[in-house]
C-alpha cells in the first residue's frame, strides 16, 4: 500500500479546508433557519390544503414546520399535559374560546401589543369580533386567522320534491323563523325532515344553541361574566323553541341523529350548520344553496369560532424560532386569500374581503356577507366548562324529557356553581 | 443436569424470578397509582405547577356530584346488564361450533373479526346503522313496518344498544376462551350420556355446564372488572347521552381530567372510588363462586 | 356418523354460517365503504356493491401529501412497539408468574394481590403521572417511551393468565427435574415455558391487540410526528368537528385491521389450546 506524499496531502487538505470554510459560511445562512413545531386541529380535508400552504412557505422563506395535527378535543388535553413539562410547540393554532382558560393557566404567553404592531399586526385591520376575540384581562394572546361560521345550507333537490322552488330552479330561501317553520313543515313528510341545526347530534349541538341565544339577545353569562344568564326570559324562550322542533312542529331529526348525513342523502332540506361543512357536501355532490343565517329571533346574530395563533409558554424562549412563528404567521396571513378559496373558511382580515375570486364565490360571499353579524364566546375561562354541562341539558330538552324552563334553571345553578 | 448452586440460593430464588417484572410493575404502574393517589388528596391540576393539601374535599365532594352518582347507577346497570349477554352469546356460539360443524376456521374468524377492529371505527360502524335517518337498521325496519324509533337517543333503550354493539365487538375473544374450554371436555363423556338416553338440553347442564365452569369465572371476573371501566363505545355512540342517560364512570373522570377543568386530583379521586366498587364486587363474586373453584 | 347426524350438522352449518354472515354485515360495510366513491358513500336505501368501485381511498391513506400522516412509517412504529411490548410482557409475566404458582416465599399472596388489584384502576388516572415519569426519563417520542409503558399496562393481566396455567401442569414433572439436580431457571425454561407455548401464545395475541390499538397514551407521550403509531396517524383523516369522510376513515380501519386478522388467522390454533388448558383447571 502506497502512502500520499506528505506534501501532495497537506495541499489537498488545505484546499479542501478553504472550500469547506467557504461552504461554511455559504451554508450558514441557509443553515440558521430554525425548524419550528407547530400543532392545530386543522384534521381532515382541511389538513392537507394546509399542508400545502405550509410547504409553499417552507419553499418561500426555508423555515421548516414540524406539524402536529390532533383533533382538536385531543389538542387541548395534549397542550395541558405538555406545556407545563415544557414539552409545548412553538406555535399553536387554537380557537378564540380556549384562548381565556389557557390565559389564565399560564399556557400561553401575552402578546404586547407593541410587539404584535411592530411585526404589522394592528387592529384596524381586522375585524372587531376576531380582533378582541384573543384577548383576557386585557392582554393579548393571539392573532385571529380565519373565521369558521354558522351557515344555512338548502337542499335544492329536496325543495324541489316539496315544490319549494322557483320557475327558474332556484330554491327558496327563508330569512325569519316563521319562514323557517312554514317551509319546513312542508317539507317534512315521510322519512324526510325540514329543519335541523348541528353536524351530528343536533340535540346536543351546543354551538346552535348559543346562535340562537345571542339572536335573542341572551348569552350563557350576564354581561358581568360572573352570574349565568341562562335563567332569564330570553333564554327560556329559546330553550322552549329548541323543544319545538322536535316534539311540536315535528320537522326536526331525533337527537343522535346525523344531520350531515341527512343532508347529503336527500333527507333534510333546510340546515343551519358550520362552515367548515361545505367542501365535504361539494365532494359528496351534493346540490346545495349556501344562503345566511336566517333571524330565528331579534337579531341575524351568526355564531363564529375563529381560529387563533398563540404561543404556547416555554421555560427559553428561542429567539430565532420565536421570529420563525412570527414570519409564519406574517406569511399566513399575507397568503389568507389563498387559505379561504381552498378551504372555505374567511378571514379575520378584512383585506381579502374585496378579493373578487372570493366574492364571486357563491358560498363564501355569502359567508363574507354575514360579518356584521359575527358573535363568538364570551371571554371567560369557565366558557369551556359551561359549553360542556350544558350538552347532556339541553338534550333533555331537545327529546322532551325536561320542561324548558326547569332545564334552563337547572343549567344555570349548575353553571353558577362551576368553580375556578 | 448438574446440580447447581440452586438451594443456597433458593431463598433469594422467588424474588429473582420476580424482579424483572416487579420493577416494570413497580415503575409504570404502582408509582403513578400511588402518585394518582396523593393527588386525589389535593387540589391538582393539569397545568399547574402546584397543588395544595385539601384532605379528603375531593372524596366529599362527591358526595353532592349528582353526575358521578349518575353515572355510578349508569355504570352498574352496564355491569349487570350486560354479563347475561355478553356472557351468552358467546357460549351458545362455541356449544353450536362445538358440534363438530363444518367451516370452523371461517366461523371463527368470522365471529372474531369484530374484535380487531378499533373502538373509533366500531362506533362509527354502530353509529351509522343505527342512525334514525339514513341509517340500514332504520330502513329495513320501516320497510317491514316496524315502528322506527332512535335507539340511541332514547334515554330507555340507549343503554340497551350500546350492549348491543359491545357484544358484537367483543363476542369472538370470550368466543374463542370458550371454545377451548369444551374442547378439552372429553367426548366420551357425551357419548356415555347418549347411551344413557339424554338429551342436547340435559347433557348441556349436567356435563357441559360444570367442566366449563372455571372458565365460566375467569371469563365472569374479567368480563365485571372491564365493564366497570367501560368508557370508549359509550363515549363514540352516546358521548353520554341523551342528556346523562348513558354517562359512565370513567367517561365522567376522563372529562374531569382531561376536559372542562383539568381537576386531576378531583379524578383521581373517583378512579378510588371506582377501585373500591370494583374490589367488593370482585371479593363478593370470589365468595359466592368459591366451591369447586381454586381462584 | 348416522344419516340424521349428518343432516343435523349440515343444518348446524348453515345455520352458523348464515348467523356468521349477518354477524359481518357491518364490518362488510367498513370494507364496501372503503372502495366506494365519495359521492356514493352516504345512501339510502343502503347500497351494499361498491359499484363502482374505486382504490383512491386507500391511495389517499396511504400515499396522499399529508406528510403528517406518513402513514407508512407509522404502521413500522406499531409494528416495533407492538412487538416490542409483546416480547416485554410475555417475558416479565411468565418470569413472575412461576414464582407466584410454584414457590412459597414471603409476601407471595400480597403481590399476587397487588397485581390483580391493579387491573381495577382505569388507565386514564395513570396517564399524568405516567407522562410526567417517562418525561423525566427521557423517553418521550422514543420506542421505549411506548413499550416499556404498553407492556405495563398488559402485565397484570398477564401474570393472572399465567399464573392459573402455571398451576395446572403436573408437578410431577418438576419434581422429577429437581430430583435429577436441575435449579428453578432450567426447570423453567426447559419444563415450564416449552409446556406453556400455547397460553404465551395467547398472551401474545392479547398484547399484541392491545398494543397496536392503544390511542391515548401514544397521543401525549409522542411529540415527533415520525414517531407515531397508526392509530394517532390514522385520527388525521377524522374529520374537525364531526364532519367524517368515511371513504379515508374506513380504508385506514381495514389496513389497521388486517394484521391483526393476520395475526389471529396464524395463532388461532395456539389461543385455542393455550387457554383453554389454563382457565379450566382453575
Amino acid at each position: 500500500m502506497s502512502k500520499p506524499t506528505p506534501s501532495l496531502s497537506r495541499r489537498r487538505f488545505l484546499g479542501g479546508a478553504a472550500f469547506g470554510a467557504a461552504a461554511l459560511t455559504l451554508g450558514s445562512c441557509s443553515q440558521s433557519k430554525p425548524t419550528i413545531t407547530y400543532w392545530n386541529g386543522l384534521t381532515g380535508a382541511d389538513g392537507k390544503i394546509m399542508d400545502g400552504l405550509i410547504d409553499q412557505f417552507t419553499r418561500e422563506t426555508g423555515i421548516r414546520m414540524e406539524q402536529q395535527r390532533i383533533v382538536w378535543a385531543d389538542l387541548y388535553a395534549k397542550l395541558q399535559v405538555s406545556v407545563p413539562a415544557n414539552e409545548g410547540p412553538d406555535l399553536a393554532l387554537i380557537h378564540t374560546v380556549e384562548v381565556p382558560h389557557f390565559a389564565s393557566d399560564g399556557i400561553l404567553e401575552a402578546v404586547p401589543d407593541a410587539t404584535a404592531s411592530g411585526k404589522g399586526f394592528k387592529g384596524e385591520d381586522y375585524l372587531p369580533s376576531t380582533w378582541q376575540g384573543g384577548t383576557y384581562q386585557d392582554k393579548r394572546y393571539a392573532i385571529p386567522l380565519d373565521v369558521p361560521q354558522h351557515v344555512l345550507y338548502v337542499n335544492v333537490k329536496v325543495l324541489k320534491e316539496a315544490g319549494l322552488t322557483g320557475p327558474d330552479g332556484k330554491p327558496k330561501v327563508p330569512t325569519t323563523r316563521d319562514e323557517v317553520l312554514a317551509m319546513a313543515k312542508q317539507i317534512a313528510k315521510g322519512d324526510t325532515f325540514g329543519f335541523a341545526i348541528g353536524t351530528t347530534n343536533p340535540g346536543r349541538y351546543t354551538w346552535g344553541f348559543h346562535n340562537l341565544l345571542w339572536q335573542n339577545g341572551a348569552n350563557v353569562y350576564a354581561t358581568d361574566l360572573k352570574k349565568s344568564g341562562l335563567a332569564e326570559p330570553a333564554a327560556i324562550e329559546v330553550a322552549e323553541f329548541w323543544r319545538s322542533i322536535q316534539n311540536q312542529h315535528k320537522i326536526a331529526p331525533p337527537a343522535n341523529a346525523n344531520c350531515r348525513d341527512a343532508f347529503i342523502a336527500g333527507k333534510l332540506g333546510l340546515w343551519i350548520a358550520g362552515s367548515w361543512n361545505f367542501t365535504g357536501l361539494r365532494d359528496a355532490k351534493v346540490d346545495f344553496v349556501a344562503a345566511p343565517v336566517p333571524r330565528m329571533f331579534k337579531q341575524p346574530v351568526v355564531w363564529t369560532m375563529p381560529h387563533q395563533f398563540t404561543f404556547p409558554k416555554k421555560k427559553a424562549v428561542d429567539a430565532a424560532k420565536r421570529d420563525a412563528a412570527w414570519a409564519h404567521i406574517r406569511w399566513m396571513s399575507d397568503h389568507v386569500a389563498e387559505w379561504t378559496l381552498k378551504a372555505g373558511q374567511v378571514s379575520a382580515l378584512r383585506k381579502p374581503h374585496s378579493d373578487s375570486r372570493i366574492t364571486g364565490d357563491p358560498v363564501l360571499s355569502v359567508l363574507l356577507g354575514q360579518a356584521g353579524n359575527w358573535q363568538s364566546g364570551q371571554p371567560t375561562p369557565k366558557w369551556v366548562a359551561a359549553e360542556n354541562i350544558t350538552r347532556p341539558i339541553i338534550e333533555n330538552v331537545y327529546i322532551g324529557q325536561k320542561p324548558a324552563a326547569a332545564a334552563m334553571d337547572d343549567l344555570a345553578r349548575q353553571i353558577n356553581a362551576l368553580s375556578d | 443436569m448438574k446440580p447447581r448452586r440452586a438451594l443456597r440460593r433458593g431463598a433469594f430464588t422467588p424474588y429473582l424470578f420476580l424482579a424483572p417484572g416487579l420493577v416494570l410493575f413497580a415503575l409504570f404502574r404502582v408509582y403513578p397509582l400511588l402518585e394518582g393517589l396523593w393527588l386525589s388528596f389535593t387540589n391538582a391540576r393539569l397545568g399547574r405547577a402546584q397543588q395544595t393539601f385539601v384532605g379528603a374535599a375531593n372524596y366529599l365532594r362527591l358526595l353532592d356530584d349528582t353526575r358521578f352518582h349518575v353515572s355510578l347507577v349508569n355504570t352498574a346497570y352496564y355491569t349487570i346488564a350486560s354479563t347475561v349477554p355478553i356472557l351468552a352469546v358467546p357460549l351458545v356460539l362455541a356449544v353450536a361450533l362445538n358440534r363438530g360443524v363444518a367451516l370452523r376456521t371461517f366461523l371463527r374468524g368470522a365471529f372474531f373479526f369484530p374484535f380487531t377492529l378499533s373502538v373509533v371505527t366500531v362506533g362509527l360502524t354502530w353509529l351509522w346503522l343505527l342512525d334514525p335517518v339514513i341509517g340500514p337498521s332504520t330502513y329495513y325496519l320501516r320497510a317491514a313496518g316496524v315502528p322506527v324509533r332512535s335507539w340511541l337517543a332514547d334515554p330507555g333503550t340507549a343503554m340497551w344498544a350500546i350492549i348491543v354493539t359491545t357484544v358484537w365487538w367483543v363476542t369472538g375473544y370470550y368466543l374463542v376462551i370458550y371454545l377451548a374450554g369444551l374442547q378439552d371436555i372429553p367426548r366420551e363423556l357425551y357419548e356415555a350420556a347418549a347411551i344413557d338416553g339424554a338429551g342436547g338440553w340435559r347433557s348441556f347442564w349436567s356435563i357441559t355446564m360444570p367442566l366449563l365452569r372455571p372458565v365460566f369465572l375467569f371469563v365472569l371476573v374479567t368480563h365485571v372488572i372491564g365493564s366497570f371501566q367501560i368508557f370508549g363505545q359509550v363515549f363514540v355512540l352516546t358521548n353520554g347521552g341523551p342528556g346523562d342517560a348513558t354517562r359512565t364512570v370513567v367517561q365522567h373522570l376522563y372529562e374531569t381530567a382531561f376536559q372542562n377543568f383539568f381537576h386531576f386530583g378531583s379524578a383521581s379521586a373517583m378512579a378510588w372510588v371506582l377501585f373500591v366498587i370494583i374490589l367488593v364486587f370482585s371479593l363478593l363474586q370470589f365468595r359466592l363462586l368459591r366451591g369447586h373453584t381454586q381462584y | 356418523m348416522s344419516r340424521t347426524g349428518r343432516s343435523w350438522r349440515a343444518a348446524l352449518t348453515a345455520l352458523m354460517v348464515a348467523l356468521a354472515i349477518v354477524w359481518l354485515l357491518p364490518a362488510v360495510w367498513v370494507l364496501v365503504t372503503s372502495l366506494k366513491l365519495t359521492e356514493n358513500i352516504v345512501r339510502v336505501p343502503p347500497e351494499w356493491i361498491p359499484w363502482p368501485a374505486t382504490i383512491e381511498h386507500y391511495g389517499e391513506v396511504l400515499f396522499s401529501s399529508s406528510r403528517t400522516a406518513r402513514i407508512g412509517r407509522a404502521f413500522f412504529n406499531s409494528i416495533v412497539v407492538s412487538l416490542g411490548s409483546v416480547a416485554l410482557v410475555v417475558l416479565a409475566s411468565a418470569m413472575a408468574a412461576y414464582p407466584l404458582a410454584r414457590m412459597r416465599f414471603r409476601g407471595r399472596n400480597l403481590v399476587f394481590g397487588l397485581i390483580v388489584g391493579s387491573l381495577m384502576i382505569p388507565n386514564a388516572v395513570i396517564l399524568v403521572p405516567q407522562y410526567v415519569l417517562v418525561q423525566r426519563l427521557g423517553w418521550l417520542s422514543t420506542y421505549q417511551g411506548l413499550i416499556v409503558p404498553e407492556a405495563a399496562m398488559t402485565f397484570a393481566f398477564g401474570v393472572f393468565l399465567l399464573r392459573q396455567f402455571f398451576l395446572t401442569i403436573p408437578s410431577e414433572l418438576e419434581d422429577a427435574a429437581r430430583i435429577d439436580g436441575a435449579d428453578p431457571w432450567q426447570i423453567f425454561t426447559r419444563i415450564v415455558l416449552p409446556l406453556s407455548q400455547p397460553v404465551l401464545g395467547a398472551l401474545a395475541i392479547f398484547a399484541f391487540r392491545s398494543a397496536w390499538n392503544d390511542f391515548l397514551w401514544p397521543l401525549i407521550a409522542v411529540n415527533k410526528p415520525d414517531m407515531f403509531p397508526l392509530p394517532v396517524a390514522l385520527a388525521l383523516l377524522r374529520g374537525a368537528y364531526a364532519a367524517e369522510s368515511y371513504g379515508p376513515i374506513m380504508a385506514g380501519a381495514v389496513l389497521s385491521a388486517l394484521p391483526l386478522l393476520i395475526v389471529f388467522l396464524v395463532a388461532n390454533r395456539r389461543i385455542v389450546e393455550g387457554v383453554r388448558v389454563s382457565a379450566l383447571k382453575g
